[in-house]
C-alpha cells in the first residue's frame, strides 16, 4: 500500500513538474493564445528590450534570415515559429482568422493565396507604410501579383518562373534534344519509350498550381476578379486551352509515356534520383528541392541541366509561374506598422538573399539581386556548372506577366485534384474533367454568395 | 444492467425513520461527490461542445454575405452531400470489410494461443500485441512508406515470385492498404481481450466436453466462442465506433497518396477540411453532429438487434 | 487455469501463428533497417530489408536530436506530459465515479450512468470541432490545457470502473469499514481502492495510451510547435520534408528514426507492465 502511494505521488511530482516547466517556458503568457505569443520563438532574440514581432514561415533558411534582420534593426525582432509547410500552415493561419486569435503579425503566403485570405479580411493593406521606399526594388509584375486592386497585402520575395529540368545522361542515352514544343515533348517521349526507355515525365494529381499554370500557359484564364467588386467573380476553367491540356497530359499519361505519381513524396523524389524520369517540369526553386533532399550528390553529379519550358507555339512563346511567396501582415498584428517594417525587411538584405539564391532555396525577386552579375551569371552546381539563371530563369521570369488568382484558391485547388486523379484512373477525357470541375467550382462560389460571371 | 447496489439489510432495519432519512440524504451526497467531478468534466467536455455543435450548426458563413441563421439547412445540405455521402458509403463499407477481418484473425489468434502453451507462443502473444503500442499516425507514416514501390520490401518480395508489386497507394488498391494497416494496427489489441476472456473461462467446462466426446474444433466452435461472445460484441462496438470515425491513417496517407484520398474521404476528414482548411465551422460542425448520430444510432441498433445489451451494459 | 492438462505441441497452428507474427513484426525491422541509412542510401533504393554499408545510428541519433533546437526532444517530453497527465487525471476521474456509480444510490443516477453509457457511442472526434471553438474563445487553445482538459474525458474507464467495482468490491467490507468508524472517503482510500487495484491500472493505461496516441486534437488545437506531441510532430516534419524544404538536412531519415524512437517508451511501458494489465482486461468488465 505504502509503495503504491509513494509510487503514485511520484507520478504526480513528475507530472506536477513537467506542466510547471511548460507553462513555464510559456513565459506565463497566459492571456496570448497562439501566435502572438511572443516568447515561443525558434529563434533567440538578440535585443530583448525591442517591441517583438511575430512571424510564420518555411523557408529552410528562415532561421538565418531571422538573425540577420535582428542583427541589422535596431527598431523591432522578430519571433518566428515554423507551424508547417504551405497548406498545414494555411489550416493553421485559416482557423486563427475564424477563431479571431492566434494568428502571427506576419506570415508567409504563397502569391496564389492571397486573395483568398485577403477576401476574410484577415490581411493588412501595408501600402501607407513604408511601400514607396521599397518600390523601387520589385519589378511592377511582381507587386501586381500581391496586390488586390489599390492595397499592397504583401512584399514579395520569391517567384518560381518555370522551366524543364532534364537527365543529361538519359537524353544523350537516346540521342535526344530537349524539346521546344510540347509535340516536341510528346515525339521525344514516344522515342524514349520505344527504345525500352523511363518515363517521360510525371502528370500528377496533387500539383493543381502547376496543372493550372501549364493551363494558363495555352491561354487559359480561370477568374476573372475586380477587388473592388468583391461579389462578382468570373470563373472558366473549361475553355479550350485547359480542356487541351489535360487532354494532353492524359493522352501521355495512357500511352505509358509519362507517369502519374504524386509529387512532392518520397516515392518521386527517388524516382527522380533513380533516374525513372527524363524530365521535371518545375520552377526555379526545382533544383534548391531536389538538393535538399539528397539529389545531385555522389553518383548523380552533373545529371541534370535545364531547358526552358516547352511551348504551344514556338513563335509566341508564353511564360508561367508556379509557387512563390510573400511576406503578408495580418490584420490581428498588434502593431500593423511594426509588423509591416518586418514585413519589408525580412529577406530584404544582401546576405540573406545571396544565401537563399546561392543555395537555390528562392529565386529571388528583389531586383538587387535579381540584376545582381554574381546571381546572373551563376554556374550552378546542381546543372554541373550550366549558367541556369541567365539562360533560362531569368528570361522566363522577365517575360511573365502576372495572374488573376480565386479567392477560395484552396477549394479549387482540392476540386483540381479529385477531377485529375479522376482523369487519370478512368477513362474520361479532359474535356469532360474540365467541365466536371467548372460545375464544381461555379457551385462552391455561388454557395459562398458570389455572382458568377 | 443488473443494479445490485442494495446496502446490506441489517443496517437499515435497525434505524429509526428519521435515521434513515439522513442516511439516505448522505449516501445522496457522497454518491455525488464520488461522481461530481467526472460530471463536470462530463457536462463541460461532452455535454457543452455537444450542445454547442448543434447551435453552430444551425448558422451559415459565407464569404460574401456573412453568417446568418439557416436551422436545419446544413443537415439538409449534409445529406444530399455527395461528398458526405460517399465518406459514409467508404466507412461503412470500410467497416464491413475491415471489421470481421479483424476479428476472425484476432479470435483464430486468441485460439491458439489459448490451446498452445510455450515459449514461443507467449513471445508471439506479445509481438502480434506490439503494434497496438504504435501510435496509428506513427503506423500509418511505417506502412506508407513501406506500400512505397522505390524503397518498401514489396518489389523485392514480389520480384521473388516474379511478379510486380501491387500498389497500394493508387486509388483502386487503397482500401486494401489501409484494411492492412488498420487490421495490423489492432488484431492484436483484440486478441489479447479476446484472450483475457478465453483465460477466464473455467476448464471444467473442456473437461465435460471430451467427455461427450467432442473434438478440439468443437470444444473451440461450441464452448469457446459462445462464452467469450460478450467480449465479441464488445470489440464489434468498438471497433465500429472507431472505423466510422476513421480519420488518422487516411490524413496520413494524404500526404503520400493525395491523388487516391480527397480531402472528403471519410466523413471526420471532410468536417476537418470544412472546419479548418475552407473555414466553414459550421457546416464542419453539422457534418461532426450528422457523423455522431449516425454512429450513435448505428451501435445502438447494432447492439439492439444482437441482443447483448444486458451483457454489454 | 494452471490445472489445465497442457496441450500437444501442435506444428500446423504454429507455423501459422509464425507467419502471423513475421507480417506484425515486418513494418518494426523496416524501421529499425533503414533508420540506419541517412538520405542517399534510403533513397538510393537497394536492400529494402537489410542494412547500409554504414550504419549511422548515432549520427542519425544526434541529428534527431538536435535538429532544429532539440525540438524531437521537447514532443517527446510533451507526450509524455500529455500522457500521464491525461492518463492520471482521467483515471483518477473514471475511479470515483465509477465508485460512486457501483456502491452509492444516489438521486439521478439511473439517469447520469445512462448518459454516461450513451456517451460511449459518441465519437470522440465529433467533440473536437466545437470543444476549438469553445476553447478558442476562453483563450486556452495553443496551451497545453486544451490538449490535457479533452484528454480527462474517459467514459469507457467510468464504465470498467462501475462493473469491475459493482463486482469486485462486496458491500460486507464497505460496511465493515464503516462500523469500525471509517469515513466514506478513509473506506475507498484504504479498502476499495486496493480491491480495485488491476482495474485502476488497466484504466490508467488505456488513458495514457490513448492520450499519446492523440493525433486529430493537438493538431486541432496546437500551432506552436514546441508544444506538439510527437505524434503531430512527426506529421509536420513529414510535410516539411514532402515540400522538401528543409535546406541541407533531408528529414526523412529523421522522420523514420523518430518513429522508432517514439514508440520505445510505450513499448516498454507494455512489456514491464504486462502483468498488471493484462489482469486488468482479463478479470474487468470485458468477461
Amino acid at each position: 500500500m505504502k509503495k503504491r502511494l509513494l509510487a503514485a505521488a511520484a507520478l504526480l511530482a513528475t507530472t506536477a513538474s513537467l506542466v510547471a516547466c511548460s507553462s513555464g517556458e510559456q513565459g506565463g503568457g497566459t492571456t496570448a493564445s497562439g501566435g502572438n505569443n511572443a516568447s515561443n520563438c525558434t529563434n533567440t532574440i538578440p535585443k530583448k528590450d525591442l517591441p517583438v514581432v511575430t512571424m510564420w514561415g518555411w523557408y529552410p533558411n528562415t532561421q538565418l534570415v531571422v538573425d540577420n534582420f535582428n542583427k541589422l534593426n535596431g527598431e523591432v525582432q522578430v519571433c518566428w515559429t515554423n507551424v508547417g509547410q504551405g497548406s498545414d500552415e494555411y489550416d493553421k493561419f485559416q482557423t486563427a482568422i475564424s477563431a479571431g486569435t492566434g494568428a502571427p503579425d506576419v506570415i508567409m503566403v504563397e502569391m496564389d493565396r492571397i486573395p483568398t485570405f485577403q477576401i476574410q479580411k484577415a490581411l493588412v493593406d501595408i501600402k501607407p507604410y513604408g511601400y514607396d521606399a521599397v518600390k523601387a526594388d520589385y519589378s511592377e509584375g511582381a507587386w501586381k501579383d500581391v496586390s488586390v486592386g489599390g492595397a499592397v497585402y504583401g512584399v514579395p520575395v520569391d517567384g518560381g518562373p518555370m522551366a524543364m529540368i532534364y537527365r543529361k545522361d538519359i537524353f544523350e542515352k537516346y540521342d535526344i534534344t530537349p524539346p521546344k514544343t510540347w509535340a516536341e515533348y510528346e515525339q521525344a517521349a514516344q522515342k524514349v519509350k520505344d527504345a525500352g526507355g523511363p518515363l517521360f515525365g510525371d502528370f500528377a494529381a496533387n500539383v493543381s498550381a502547376l496543372t493550372m499554370a501549364l493551363q494558363i500557359q495555352k491561354g487559359a484564364a480561370p477568374f476573372t476578379y475586380d477587388p473592388a467588386q468583391q461579389s462578382t467573380i468570373g470563373i472558366k476553367l473549361n475553355d479550350q486551352g485547359s480542356k487541351d491540356v489535360l487532354d494532353y497530359w492524359t493522352n501521355l499519361a495512357r500511352k505509358g509515356l509519362v507517369g502519374t505519381q504524386d509529387q512532392f513524396t518520397p516515392e518521386y523524389i527517388s524516382g527522380v534520383i533513380n533516374g525513372q524520369y527524363a524530365t521535371y517540369i518545375s520552377a526555379a526553386w526545382a533544383p534548391g528541392y531536389l538538393t535538399g533532399a539528397g539529389v545531385g550528390k555522389g553518383e548523380d553529379t552533373g545529371k541534370f541541366a535545364v531547358a526552358p519550358l516547352p511551348q504551344w507555339d514556338a513563335a509566341n512563346p508564353v511564360q508561367v509561374n508556379w509557387g512563390g511567396s510573400a511576406f503578408s501582415v495580418t490584420s490581428q498584428a498588434k502593431n500593423p506598422e511594426l509588423a509591416a517594417k518586418v514585413a519589408y525587411g525580412l529577406y530584404a538584405d544582401k546576405e540573406s538573399l545571396t544565401d537563399g539564391w546561392t543555395n537555390q532555396i528562392i529565386f529571388p525577386l528583389n531586383l538587387k539581386a535579381l540584376n545582381d552579375p554574381a546571381f546572373v551569371d551563376l554556374k550552378v552546381d546542381f546543372f554541373d556548372g550550366q549558367q541556369a539563371n541567365k539562360e533560362v530563369y531569368v528570361p522566363a521570369a522577365n517575360a511573365y506577366k502576372g495572374v488573376t488568382y480565386s479567392p477560395f484558391g484552396q477549394y479549387y485547388f482540392d476540386a483540381m485534384t479529385k477531377q485529375v486523379s479522376a482523369l487519370i484512373e478512368g477513362s474520361d477525357t479532359g474535356a469532360q474533367a474540365a467541365d466536371r470541375l467548372q460545375e464544381d467550382v461555379v457551385n462552391y462560389a455561388k454557395e459562398q454568395g458570389f455572382t458568377v460571371q | 444492467m443488473t443494479l445490485q447496489i442494495e446496502k446490506s439489510a441489517p443496517r437499515t432495519e435497525k434505524t429509526t425513520q428519521q435515521n434513515r432519512g439522513k442516511v439516505r440524504l448522505r449516501e445522496h451526497l457522497m454518491g455525488w461527490l464520488f461522481v461530481g467531478p467526472f460530471g463536470i468534466v462530463f457536462l463541460a467536455l461532452l455535454i457543452a461542445p455537444l450542445a454547442y455543435a448543434l447551435y453552430l450548426s444551425l448558422f451559415q458563413k459565407k464569404l460574401i454575405g456573412g453568417t446568418s441563421f439557416v436551422f436545419l439547412d446544413n443537415y439538409v445540405k449534409a445529406f444530399t452531400d455527395p461528398s458526405f455521402l460517399s465518406g459514409s458509403w467508404f466507412v461503412i463499407r470500410f467497416s464491413l470489410v475491415s471489421i470481421p477481418l479483424q476479428i476472425i484473425i484476432a479470435l483464430a489468434m486468441a485460439l491458439i494461443l489459448d490451446a498452445v502453451t510455450n515459449a514461443f507462443t507467449r513471445f508471439s502473444r506479445l509481438m502480434i500485441f506490439l503494434p497496438y503500442a504504435i501510435p496509428t499516425v506513427i503506423g500509418a507514416v511505417m506502412w506508407g512508406f513501406l506500400y512505397s514501390k522505390n524503397f518498401g520490401p514489396l518489389t523485392d518480395i514480389f520480384a521473388l515470385f516474379g511478379g510486380t508489386a501491387p500498389n497500394f497507394l493508387s486509388s483502386n488498391l487503397i482500401f486494401i492498404g489501409l484494411v492492412n494497416i488498420v487490421t495490423w494496427q489492432w488484431a492484436g489489441y483484440y486478441m489479447i481481450i479476446l484472450y483475457a476472456a478465453l483465460q477466464g473461462i473455467d476448464p471444467a467446462l473442456y473437461e465435460a466436453a471430451r467427455m461427450d466426446g467432442a473434438g478440439k474444433w468443437q470444444v473451440a466452435l461450441r464452448i469457446k466462442i459462445p462464452l467469450i461472445a460478450p467480449a465479441l460484441i464488445l470489440i464489434l462496438v468498438f471497433s465500429l465506433i472507431g472505423t466510422l470515425q476513421f480519420f488518422n491513417e487516411p490524413q496520413i496517407l494524404r500526404s503520400l497518396a493525395a491523388g487516391a484520398i480527397g480531402p472528403d474521404y471519410t466523413p471526420n476528414m471532410y468536417a476537418y477540411q470544412q472546419a479548418f482548411s475552407l473555414a466553414n465551422f459550421n457546416y464542419g460542425s453539422a457534418i461532426s453532429f450528422a457523423l455522431g448520430g449516425v454512429v450513435f444510432i448505428g451501435v445502438y441498433a447494432f447492439l439492439f438487434f444482437t441482443r447483448k445489451r444486458r451483457s454489454f451494459l | 487455469m494452471s490445472n489445465r492438462p497442457r496441450p500437444q505441441r501442435n506444428l500446423p497452428l504454429q507455423v501459422f501463428l509464425g507467419f502471423l507474427v513475421v507480417y506484425f513484426l515486418v513494418p518494426f525491422w523496416w524501421v529499425i533497417v533503414n533508420s540506419s541509412k541517412d538520405a542517399p542510401g534510403l533513397f538510393g533504393g537497394g536492400n529494402t530489408l537489410w542494412f547500409a554499408d554504414n550504419i549511422d545510428y548515432l549520427g542519425n541519433l544526434q541529428q534527431l536530436f538536435t535538429y532544429d533546437n532539440g525540438l524531437y526532444g521537447r514532443w517527446i517530453l510533451n507526450s509524455t506530459l500529455y500522457a500521464i497527465a491525461g492518463g492520471v487525471g482521467a483515471t483518477l476521474l473514471a475511479v470515483m465515479a465509477g465508485y460512486g456509480f457501483a456502491k452509492y444510490r444516489f438521486a439521478g443516477r439511473r439517469f447520469s450512468f445512462a448518459l454516461v453509457l450513451g456517451a460511449l457511442m459518441v465519437p470522440a472526434t465529433a467533440l473536437v470541432i466545437p470543444t476549438f471553438m469553445m476553447f478558442s474563445q476562453l483563450g486556452l487553445t495553443n496551451t497545453i490545457w486544451a490538449v490535457i482538459l479533452p484528454s480527462l474525458l474517459n467514459p469507457f474507464g467510468v464504465y470498467l470502473m462501475h462493473v469491475y467495482a459493482r463486482d469486485a468490491i462486496p458491500n460486507e467490507i464497505l460496511d465493515a469499514a464503516r462500523a469500525d468508524g471509517a469515513g466514506e472517503v478513509r473506506t475507498f482510500l484504504q479498502v476499495a481502492l486496493p480491491l480495485m487495484r488491476p482495474a485502476v491500472v488497466t484504466v490508467l493505461l488505456l488513458s495514457a495510451v490513448a492520450s499519446w496516441n492523440n493525433y486529430f486534437l493537438p493538431l486541432a488545437m496546437l500551432s506552436d510547435n514546441r508544444l506538439f506531441p510527437v505524434t503531430v510532430g512527426l506529421g509536420l516534419w513529414q510535410g516539411i520534408a514532402s515540400g522538401n524544404n528543409a535546406g541541407t538536412t533531408s528529414l526523412w531519415s529523421l522522420i523514420i528514426l523518430g518513429a522508432l524512437v517514439s514508440v520505445i517508451p510505450l513499448v516498454i511501458a507494455f512489456f514491464t507492465l504486462q502483468r498488471h494489465w493484462r489482469g486488468g482486461l482479463s478479470v474487468g468488465g470485458l468477461r
